[in-house]
């Protein structure tokens, strides 16, 4: 008891710890705006650029980062005093949001600049600008606590403690509800206790995350089972990352079998390219699993043809340095010489729990060799 | 078969109008009461303008009963404070049709003062009243007159006529006529708003027939100098106009009678005197200088007929043989018919061949056309293959035909004299438009005078933009020789020269809140229609509104762009002046700050100098040749 005390203690410090680091740092922006105001000064920074000629492949950290160039971003050219103003607001407004421990999301953000005179066209604008403090800051907008909407979910044997005012130090089993806990603010930012499992399994479909429940996958194969809900969102990826390196857990990752999955597993592998500034959001040592465009023949799944665009994204790929070897290239080329595509539901051909039964138990040993 | 006999009549030129009057613009109530305003306002302006008197014009219409539905009878007066007609005109002026005093060629509103009679008649058709003249053109007594017009025999009826004292010079005229106001109302408040734009140094007022009063006072207080009578330019004569020019200067060999013997004894100073014929010669070249035409001829003829006077008295000139150097006469003495030789080396037989076979060439160039001199002449000589010395009376009619081509082909004559024109000026018009619309710019111009078939014309032109303009522009306010041109703009060159214009290359973009004044003067206008309201699209002067539209267009474009930049720069100003302080704001607080930044520097720093709306006039070209 003293010591699940002294924990909780310990989680809280370091909630704190971390709230205290983001508003110093939106502090100092904001100093040095103000004394740039001070002296008679147009202010500016400088930002990263997030121009396609600067988002480099950095073989190292495994992932997609900005190069050195940056841009610089002045309120004295009146090209950009609007989009100037609006980053101030959004730093000011996310200075609020922390220091009040209030989350809000994308479309919030959207809205609530109007209660400022602060125009967006649409929330495009705004949620670029959000990707501009993202950059200047190099910290992820969960950070200042704005989280994309949540399709997102998670079931297994895992203790959490919350962060968020109103549940601090409230804790969490996150397999008491068989339907699992959408990944929101309040499980972003909470504290991971503890956990029995083994493994993390992420899976692209709601469906398959349901029938994986109900086979009780948590308990056979000792797993927590995350439903990316298609690509993952960055909340879901932080906590991917946070499961593999706080609790030391591997991950592995299920999805359909054509090229979208493939892509699907790369980015909660290895971030994407429209998130070179950040750094925090990758899992370099999670493992795809299938479906592989090789189960599609050696299981005889059934299959559906390849669309041009399907075709055309195996192409782009290609050029996409993360697919030059191993299993990413081969099983590209598949793709491409199959021109079919597989999801994961075919497995339904062999009975509703083929999948479970059969195919997992194959893949989880295979992962271990991969 | 029955053969008819056809009547031929000679109708009167009241009849024949009566008969055409839709031709002057008198069709139907509305167009006629709107026509009526017009002769007579222009007729007051045009009596003004010929004394240099600034004029004030006053203009009411009444309902005869205003509550009656239009169309109905109103009463038309116009008064000014011109020079008046004096009485013993007045009926001949305001009761026949084709009476008047603007003749010769020089630039008016109105030719021979048509149009006033026309309403006139209008009047008397329509209402079967009298037109009431009240003229004083002394200063000291007005005659009233009451005039119908016997339409038949072109003559006026004099109702009744009285006199008074009075105390300023001045005219009004007053007629009865049937018009539709309701309709016309617009137009003929348009009308009187234009001309006092293209008039600024006129006072003209209106009292419509709603009681409301319409005041246009001068702003302008110099009269533009009134045009001259003048020669006409070479360039488009045709080839009836030099016959006929050629026919003045011809000189008639005079009759050799008792009368010019006498004339000839007594310009001699030999009245009372019968000297030999060598004493008369002698006499003669003493005081050569001093005679007249006529008796030079006579001494020359006599210098070759070796008579003295009583001889002289017998015979009778027959023939002078130019080219054959012979001269014939009949002697009444011998009764019979007489040949002498005449000596081409003798300075008479000069003078002679002057007389019977015109002027040379040079000479009746120089003379009988403007701004044609002595070089220019030899040289047209020379262009059109002439010899100089050419004798105008021994053209034949294909050499006629020839000269009148290379009249209009040869470049090298000189624009035509534009004193024969009144045009407003440049200065006056840009008064005139800054004043009726407050522009934000304003450019005018005058072109040279050009001229199309022989008759000069000048086109002045402004341009404005922005100020009290309205947005839906150009709006284009067409004038001829001071007149507004309101009806049938449709077809007028100056609209086509408008409509041809691509206003995006001049900066002008959108809606624009801009004008055209176009004003042409000339000894004539080309009027498409005797209703002269729209201008026909002559070459010449097509060339020169498209030149004066351009040049003026140029000025805009300068103007829009400058102003694209004031404003851009005005806008960048306000934008900073927007976002800096919410800047300021936002950091306040992030850098946990109480007190905003100063940033009021910077905003002071970008303070936008201030750009002036530019008006534009160029500098007042001289009018050539006044």
């Amino acid at each position: 008891m003293k010591a699940s005390e002294k924990k909780a203690k310990e989680i809280s410090k370091k909630a704190k710890e971390k709230q205290k680091n983001i508003l110093e740092s939106l502090k100092s922006h904001g100093a040095k705006i103000y004394e740039d105001l001070e002296n008679g000064q147009f202010p500016k920074f400088s930002i990263p650029s997030r121009s396609v000629s600067n988002i480099v492949y950095d073989k190292k950290l495994r992932q997609y980062i900005l190069g050195n160039s940056t841009a610089l971003r002045s309120a004295k050219n009146s090209a950009q005093l609007r989009s100037f103003t609006q980053l101030m607001w959004l730093a000011f407004f996310a200075n609020r949001l922390t220091q009040e421990k209030k989350s809000s999301t994308l479309r919030d953000v959207y809205y609530s600049s109007q209660a400022f005179a602060i125009e967006f066209d649409d929330q495009s604008e705004s949620d670029n600008i959000i990707v501009d403090l993202e950059a200047v800051t190099s910290r992820p907008r969960e950070d200042f606590h704005i989280f994309p909407e949540e399709r997102s979910s998670i079931f297994g044997d895992l203790n959490i403690e919350y962060t968020i005012p109103g549940y601090e130090g409230k804790s969490m089993n996150l397999s008491n509800h068989p339907d699992g806990y959408s990944i929101g603010p309040s499980l972003t930012t909470a504290e991971l206790v503890d956990t029995s499992a083994e493994i993390v399994i992420a899976i692209e479909k709601g469906g398959l995350f349901t029938r994986f429940v109900e086979e009780q996958v948590d308990k056979k194969f000792k797993s927590i089972i995350i439903n990316t809900g298609g690509q993952a969102p960055r909340s879901t990826r932080t906590l991917l990352k946070r499961l593999h390196d706080e609790m030391g857990l591997p991950v592995i990752i299920l999805t359909d079998g054509d090229v979208y999955g493939e892509h699907i597993a790369m980015v909660i592998k290895s971030g994407s390219a429209n998130a070179a500034h950040l750094r925090e959001l990758t899992v370099p040592d999670a493992k795809w699993v299938g479906v592989w465009a090789t189960d599609i023949e050696k299981y005889k799944l059934p299959t559906i043809p390849m669309t041009e665009s399907d075709i055309k994204r195996c192409y782009d790929l290609q050029k996409d340095p993360r697919y030059e070897s191993g299993i990413w290239k081969k099983e590209l080329e598949v793709f491409l010489r199959l021109k079919r595509k597989a999801e994961l539901e075919a497995f339904a051909k062999y009975g509703l729990t083929n999948i479970t039964d059969k195919y997992l138990p194959q893949k989880l040993e295979l992962a271990k060799s991969l | 078969m029955s053969s008819i006999k056809e009547k031929f009549n000679q109708i009167s030129p009241s009849e024949f109008f009566y008969s055409n009057r839709d031709l002057a613009g008198f069709s139907n109530p509305t167009r006629s009461l709107y026509t009526a305003v017009r002769e007579f306002v222009e007729n007051a302006l045009d009596a003004c303008d010929q004394k240099g008197i600034l004029p004030d014009v006053h203009l009411t219409i009444k309902a005869v009963d205003p509550d009656k539905p239009d169309p109905k009878p109103y009463i038309l007066t116009v008064k000014d404070n011109g020079p008046g007609v004096d009485a013993k005109h007045i009926p001949l002026a305001f009761g026949t049709v084709l009476y008047g005093s603007k003749f010769g060629l020089k630039q008016a509103r109105g030719m021979f003062g048509l149009g006033a009679t026309m309403a006139i008649l209008y009047g008397q058709i329509t209402t079967n009243k009298p037109v009431i003249v009240k003229s004083c053109a002394d200063g000291q007594i007005q005659n009233q007159f009451e005039i119908l017009l016997d339409i038949q025999k072109n003559k006026p009826v004099i109702v009744k006529h009285t006199e008074k004292e009075a105390s300023k010079k001045g005219l009004s005229v007053s007629i009865c006529l049937e018009g539709d106001y309701s309709k016309a109302g617009n137009k003929i408040r348009d009308y009187v708003y234009e001309t006092s734009l293209i008039t600024p140094y006129a006072t003209i007022t209106f009292d419509d027939p709603k009681g409301q009063k319409f005041q246009h006072p001068r702003f302008v207080k110099e009269i533009p100098p009134p045009p001259t009578i003048i020669r006409p330019h070479p360039h488009g004569i045709d080839v009836e106009r030099i016959r006929r020019m050629i026919v003045e200067s011809q000189f008639e060999i005079p009759t050799i009678d008792d009368v010019m013997i006498e004339k000839v004894r007594k310009d001699l100073g030999l009245s009372k005197q019968n000297l030999s014929f060598t004493a008369i010669m002698a006499k003669a070249k003493k005081k050569w200088k001093n005679l007249s035409r006529q008796v030079r001829v006579v001494i020359a003829l006599l210098s070759f007929l070796k008579m003295d006077f009583e001889k002289l008295s017998k015979i009778r000139i027959e023939d002078l043989d130019v080219p054959n150097k012979k001269l014939h006469y009949w002697d009444f003495g011998d009764s019979q018919s007489k040949t002498v030789d005449m000596d081409p080396e003798s300075q008479y037989y000069k003078q002679l061949t002057n007389t019977v076979q015109g002027e040379p060439l040079t000479t009746f160039l120089t003379k009988r056309f403007q701004r044609v001199g002595p070089t220019t002449a030899v040289k047209f000589a020379e262009f059109a293959k002439f010899k100089p010395e050419k004798r105008m009376g021994t053209l034949t009619n294909q050499e006629l035909v020839n000269l009148s081509d290379s009249l209009q082909k040869f470049d090298d004559f000189m624009a035509p004299d534009s004193s024969c024109l009144a045009p407003l000026g440049e200065s006056p018009l840009e008064k005139g438009i800054k004043k009726f619309f407050n522009p934000d710019f304003v450019a005018v111009v005058q072109r040279p005078a050009s001229a199309y078939s022989g008759f000069p014309f000048i086109v002045e032109m402004g341009i404005a933009y922005g100020g009290d303009i309205k947005s839906g522009g150009p709006h284009v306010y067409r004038y001829a020789n001071r007149i507004p041109l309101l009806y049938d703009e449709g077809s007028d060159v100056v609209l086509k020269v408008v409509n041809d214009t691509d206003w995006g290359r001049y900066k002008v973009k959108g809606d624009p809140p801009f004008i055209i004044v176009s004003h042409i003067c000339s000894t004539r206008i080309p009027y498409k229609t005797a209703g002269k309201e729209n201008v026909a699209d002559r070459q010449e002067i097509e060339r020169e509104l498209r030149l004066a539209l351009q040049f003026l267009s140029r000025k805009l474009a300068a103007f829009m762009s400058k102003r694209g930049q004031a404003e851009m720069a005005k806008k960048r100003a306000n934008l900073y002046a927007k976002y800096i302080p919410m800047i300021a704001e936002f950091c306040t607080e992030l850098a946990g700050k109480k007190k905003e930044p100063n940033y009021k520097k910077i905003l002071e720093e970008l303070e936008p100098v201030e750009v002036k709306t530019e008006k534009t006039v160029e500098e007042e070209k001289p009018i050539e040749s006044k």
